[in-house]
């Protein structure tokens, strides 16, 4: 962050909240602002051009969805969604409406900052060429190589079908973010109808098989119950 | 809709037992058997309807028609109305103030049950109450006293000494907040306004969240995992039931002393998914089986010296969120020691009534 720092904005009503989170990202390096309602919110994206937004979706004015419509008309400007725990819809709805990741409250700074620092990461390398460096995805022992399409486990290679290779090229592609199941059908199969969630169950438990792993253990996709998987993040050297 | 139903029915039975009474008295009249029994037939099948249907009118309009008919086919004249005999006239205000007073008791009665049902209830309600304030004034008092010391400048702690007050608080408000979110679920699904919404999840996926968030908290503790090779689906409201496993599991932790294996089992059992959770610690005190899911505290107070015991209310969550899937949830102990939960889900979405 040397000189040129990340400009963050930051839409939450509640003071203590915005409080905490201004003061976790100052204290890592970022510029922050701050907005508490969804008018506020507008103007001041509208002023400064923040490089990346932090919304509530529980706003006093308005929903914190509208503002995230409105900005999805003319902007990529990612945007990080903080919401409750139990509302998976609200959730599956901004990242489908645009959201690039959310973080459930309560959240710990660590989770927090990471999720921050692998948006914008992802971002500004989708911006520069859209691809990983080598044509390769690498992280803590899985190795995907795009070019010859094969998935290797610590050297060793993995034997993937068709699809379970495209599901697992499209999610490190998105790595550190959670892609919801609609965005995976729609990337994998281009359309959606009733038995595609299933289609898509099954591939998964399929690669998470092929990829060893086991119950509650670390694992190279994380499940997000009722909303879609996530991808471990690249390790940092291969970017 | 249903009203009307439950009027037609009331109408039907009123109806009904009217004509029975009628035909027998009919054919008592037109038999050998002694003329006496007509009024008591008729007496009988004003009274059946008293008690069965609901309110007095009902119980009113069957005396009524047993006095009609009774003076008009079964006394002199025969077949004829005749209002002017004062003994008949008795006889049918004693026929209907029966009736009156009959209906006058079982609606008392029924309306009872009804109070004590919800006496129950509120009993329950009141139990998981105070259980948990009792819980949640714990946690606050070491978030308020932590920070209030560190903030205080004449405090003068050393660098071990705030990271251990800072820990604490952290600790603490995490417990709250899952404190509230088992307390929401709760709410949400006990007032019957939230009904549940069934999306099929994958065994797998479950279990991997339930292990991951346990062994956050808890990264002694070891899990053994016992599911179904193949690829299971279950309907369930996912977020839920993950509560209801960390529970569980959560439950032995706190309080199965002297645990060493806890164990997490699924398996298929014709329609349903059996969900099994077993510990080998001290087990659950015999007396305290039954009340284990209704959220009273002092269960937990006897067997654990932990300062914490959010199964107070945990347990009892678990019984809600089970029910509130139309399943089953079961507490009992090992005849070789330890505690086992189990609960069942059905397999296929049934449209509940």
């Amino acid at each position: 962050m040397n000189g040129n720092k990340y400009k963050i904005l930051i839409i939450e009503d509640d003071e203590h909240i915005n409080n905490l989170v201004a003061t976790l990202l100052e204290a890592n390096g970022y510029q922050t602002l701050s907005a508490y309602s969804c008018e506020d919110g507008m103007m001041m994206y509208a002023s400064h051009r923040p490089d990346l937004v932090v919304l509530d979706l529980g706003l006093p004015d308005q929903d914190g969805m509208t503002f995230l419509k409105r900005l999805r008309k003319d902007s990529l400007t990612p945007v990080i969604v903080l919401s409750a725990r139990s509302d998976e819809k609200d959730k599956v709805e901004a990242l489908d409406m645009g959201a690039n990741d959310y973080v459930t409250k309560p959240f710990g700074s660590n989770e927090f900052l990471a999720r921050i620092r692998s948006t914008l990461r992802m971002t500004t390398h989708r911006m520069q060429n859209g691809m990983f460096p080598g044509g390769k995805f690498k992280a803590s022992g899985l190795t995907i190589d795009y070019d010859a399409r094969r998935v290797f486990l610590h050297k060793k290679e993995v034997k993937l079908t068709q699809t379970e290779y495209n599901i697992i090229a499209a999610l490190s592609e998105h790595a550190g973010k959670v892609m919801t199941y609609s965005a995976i059908i729609k990337e994998i199969w281009g359309y959606n109808d009733e038995g595609s969630i299933k289609k898509l169950q099954v591939n998964m438990v399929n690669i998470r098989k092929k990829l060893g792993a086991r119950p509650g253990e670390k694992n190279y996709i994380v499940n997000e119950l009722g909303v879609g998987y996530r991808m471990c993040e690249a390790d940092e050297e291969t970017l | 809709m249903k009203k009307t139903l439950y009027i037609i029915r009331d109408i039907a039975i009123t109806v009904g037992i009217q004509l029975v009474c009628f035909m027998v008295c009919l054919w008592i009249q037109n038999s050998t058997v002694e003329n006496a029994l007509i009024p008591a037939v008729s007496i009988f099948g004003v009274f059946l309807t008293s008690v069965i249907t609901p309110g007095y009118l009902y119980g009113v309009a069957a005396a009524i028609l047993s006095v009609l008919e009774v003076n008009f086919a079964f006394t002199f004249p025969f077949f004829h109305f005749n209002f002017s005999i004062p003994e008949n006239m008795a006889s049918a205000v004693i026929i209907i103030l029966m009736a009156l007073i009959t209906c006058g008791f079982t609606t008392k009665i029924k309306y009872n049950k009804i109070l004590e049902a919800e006496r129950e209830k509120e009993k329950i309600r009141a139990d998981i109450f105070r259980a948990v304030s009792h819980d949640l004034r714990t946690p606050l008092t070491t978030i308020y006293g932590s920070s209030s010391a560190l903030l205080d400048p004449d405090n003068d702690f050393t660098k071990e000494q705030r990271t251990k007050m800072l820990q604490d608080i952290q600790q603490d408000a995490q417990w709250l907040f899952r404190m509230v979110e088992n307390l929401l679920s709760i709410t949400k699904l006990d007032s019957g306004k939230v009904k549940i919404i069934k999306t099929p999840t994958v065994l797998d996926e479950l279990i991997d969240s339930v292990i991951l968030k346990f062994h956050k908290r808890y990264p002694d503790q070891e899990v053994e995992i016992d599911i179904p090779d193949e690829f299971v689906v279950i309907p369930m409201d996912a977020i839920l039931i993950q509560q209801v496993l960390i529970n569980i599991l959560e439950n032995a932790v706190q309080h199965a002393k002297g645990m060493v294996h806890l164990g997490l089992k699924v398996f298929l059992v014709a329609d349903k998914a059996v969900f099994e959770v077993q510990d080998d610690g001290c087990g659950i005190p015999e007396e305290k089986l039954k009340s284990v899911f209704y959220g009273s505290h002092e269960v937990y107070e006897v067997s654990s010296d932990c300062k914490r015991s959010n199964a107070g209310i945990g347990l009892a969550v678990c019984a809600t969120i089970i029910k509130a899937h139309g399943g089953k949830i079961k507490a009992e102990n090992k005849k070789n020691g330890g505690a086992l939960f189990r609960f069942y889900l059905d397999m296929e979405e049934k449209e509940q009534a």
